[in-house]
């Protein structure tokens, strides 16, 4: 019974499914913190919160700090669709280039197909340079961060897999 | 196929004495000494090398033998007795000539007698060495002041001491035509990986060299890919206690014998990070220090940087923080001072390491009133240059790994050198390079910077917090343990 214990593996921890929704979680979030840094210190010209909030409310708050919270718990939800995404395409992808190339998408999405939604948001040809430049690095490095996760969880899940069928053929040989 | 080569031990003990002066030099070469003296009417020749034997112990063999003359008077069973009165508890017999030399150049002695074509190996080693002293690069306030020394078989004893597991496994092999160095691969049976530590043991027996003096360093670059990478691929450690609580976590470590560092393998770049010391106060002050640590850190590599942006741009600041830059630019381009000065740094560092300790404290004297002060004066250096200099050096002396504060240096250099020509821009995309730089290495097939990229939500909340041992029931998941608990399931077993 204790051999049973410790034959499963990861008892405790939320599915991979769980885990997937946690990666776009934490990702969104994390990310969109360094965007809104990025934003304070003008790397970019536009923070989360111009494109989630300020493109359909014309509330105060939505300028202030409460606006910058929301927005980026809102990346985070959002982000989790992502993940999703993600693990549905690319989870057999070991390598961080599935990572880039999700991210790439990301912002083709955002900032060219999406732009019509959000009319306060300078064109991909009004915006400067260095906010083009800074929000790609800035959706490259998110990409990585979801895809490879994702992927490394499922090449970790099938090592783990492999170590458990030895086990097993090791416990019927003896 | 050496075995083919080696020649069996001739009964004649001319035979012997021949062989050992053409091949190992015996008369000319003065630390390999010989013996002979006759017992029982034979010959009996004795090998040793002075300098790793002990002699009291060898002293006390000889009268035991030199004795049995008046005992003894079966003289046909001259080997026979002889065997039994070494009075020893390591007695081995050996039936070629090479096996014979290489343990006695070992450390061991060799016994010939005449008329009998084996030798007798008995381990009288006594290696010169210091004793375990607290290792300097990782001082802790509370903790284990033992370290470990250049002597394998000490480091390991040291290990086993804190492990007293049977499962637990210290696998040797020979590394080096010429310098046969010992090499140890410590691991935990029922934890360890299979497949990490075979990978592991076929990458040391592929080593083929003629002597690993330089010993865990060029061992390490032997077995690990990512050569040209100036980020520490292992993390060394000279404090058993470390060593000891990953080998509990399912790491392979790996001792080079003459290095009082050994190998933890895998490693990532958090690992690199952390320190005893944490483990060693209570769980939320080891937070709060991993915090300063990890704060130290990251200035170490990104403040520099990210200041010289602000001057070049000072534009980009926010009006709350428009007070920041060099109120007076100086002569000298900021980027330059700013290399001038970490070059500085540089000097003074790889100074401290050589000076003499009298000398040390003109050295110091020099250091600060130079670059400190007159640098100033003369207009060589603006004093924020100095600041935020001294900040990041500071910072990349918090670093708990040498070869990690070092590389952080060249990376530190290379995001700083970028800026300085793109701007904005080159910050940005160097620091993107760098992150999918540390992203795309493996270390021994172990992504370099796991928990945070590939993301491990437990791992990485087990970093940012130093959580209590008793709340922490599994191993990391990066090493693949093949038994992730290290403590009962309470909550299951008591359903069940």
């Amino acid at each position: 019974m204790n051999q049973e214990d410790h034959i499963s593996h990861r008892e405790g921890m939320p599915s991979l499914i769980g885990r997937v929704a946690i990666i776009g979680f934490v990702g969104g979030v994390f990310w969109s913190t360094i965007g809104f840094f990025m934003y304070y210190f003008n790397f970019v010209e536009i923070s989360a919160k111009s494109i989630l909030l300020r493109s359909w409310l014309r509330r105060p708050w939505t300028d202030g700090w409460l606006g910058e919270v929301i927005s980026i718990l809102m990346t985070g939800i959002l982000s989790i669709a992502v993940a999703y995404i993600s693990y549905f395409l690319l989870r057999k992808w070991y390598s961080m280039w599935g990572g880039v190339i999700l991210g790439a998408v990301c912002w083709l999405l955002v900032f060219i197909v999406l732009h019509p939604l959000y009319p306060n948001v300078p064109t991909i040809y009004e915006m400067q340079q260095e906010s083009i430049v800074s929000t790609f690095c800035l959706f490259v490095i998110y990409g990585v961060f979801v895809g490879y996760s994702i992927a490394y969880d499922y090449y970790d899940l099938q090592i783990k897999e492999m170590q458990l069928n030895e086990k097993k053929k090791n416990a019927k040989d003896s | 196929m050496q075995k083919s080569k080696s020649k069996p031990i001739s009964p004649k003990i001319e035979e012997v004495t021949r062989y050992m002066k053409e091949r190992v030099g015996v008369g000319k070469s003065y630390d390999f000494g010989y013996r002979e003296v006759v017992i029982l009417k034979r010959k009996v020749q004795l090998y040793y090398v002075n300098g790793l034997v002990e002699s009291s112990i060898v002293v006390r063999m000889m009268q035991e033998l030199v004795n049995l003359a008046d005992h003894e008077f079966e003289y046909k069973k001259a080997p026979e007795i002889i065997e039994n009165r070494l009075i020893h508890e390591q007695v081995e017999k050996v039936k070629t000539y090479d096996e014979a030399v290489d343990q006695v150049l070992s450390g061991l002695i060799a016994i010939f007698v005449d008329g009998y074509d084996q030798a007798f190996i008995i381990d009288v080693r006594h290696y010169p060495g210091r004793s375990p002293e607290e290792p300097d690069t990782e001082r802790v306030i509370r903790g284990a002041r033992d370290g470990f020394t250049e002597n394998i078989v000490e480091n390991t004893g040291l290990t086993r001491r804190r492990i007293r597991d049977e499962r637990l496994r210290h696998e040797m092999f020979k590394v080096g035509e010429r310098s046969k160095t010992d090499v140890c691969i410590g691991y935990l049976q029922d934890v360890a990986d299979n497949d990490f530590v075979s990978y592991a043991k076929e990458r040391i027996q592929s080593i083929e060299v003629a002597g690993v003096p330089m010993a865990d360093k060029t061992v390490e670059e032997f077995i690990l890919g990512h050569k040209w990478s100036p980020l520490p691929m292992v993390r060394y450690t000279e404090r058993p206690d470390v060593a000891a609580s990953h080998l509990m976590d399912g790491h392979v470590i790996l001792y080079i014998d003459t290095s009082p560092s050994v190998i933890i393998l895998p490693t990532t770049f958090f690992n690199c990070l952390e320190h005893a010391e944490e483990y060693r106060q209570s769980p939320l002050i080891g937070t709060y220090i991993r915090w300063t640590r990890l704060l130290a850190v990251m200035l170490s590599i990104f403040l520099l940087p990210f200041w010289l942006l602000f001057t070049l741009e000072p534009a980009m600041l926010p009006d709350e923080l428009a007070f920041i830059g060099p109120n007076k630019e100086g002569n000298i381009p900021i980027v330059l001072q700013i290399l001038m000065a970490g070059i500085g740094v540089e000097f003074m560092r790889m100074a401290a390491v050589h000076t003499p300790t009298p000398l040390a404290t003109a050295l110091g004297l020099i250091a600060a009133v130079l670059i400190g002060d007159i640098a100033i004066q003369v207009g060589m250096l603006s004093s924020e240059v100095i600041l935020y200099v001294a900040i990041a050096t500071i910072g990349s002396y918090v670093t708990p790994s040498y070869e990690l504060s070092v590389a952080n240096k060249m990376l530190m250099f290379f995001l700083l050198i970028v800026t300085a020509i793109f701007k904005a821009d080159g910050f940005v995309v160097g620091t993107l390079i760098l992150l999918l730089y540390l992203i795309s290495i493996k270390a021994f097939r172990t992504p370099y910077l796991w928990p945070f990229i590939p993301f491990d939500a437990r791992a990485m909340a087990r970093f940012l917090m130093r959580y209590p041992v008793p709340y922490v029931n599994s191993r990391p998941n990066y090493v693949h343990p093949k038994n992730i608990y290290t403590q009962p399931l309470k909550t299951n077993s008591r359903n069940k």
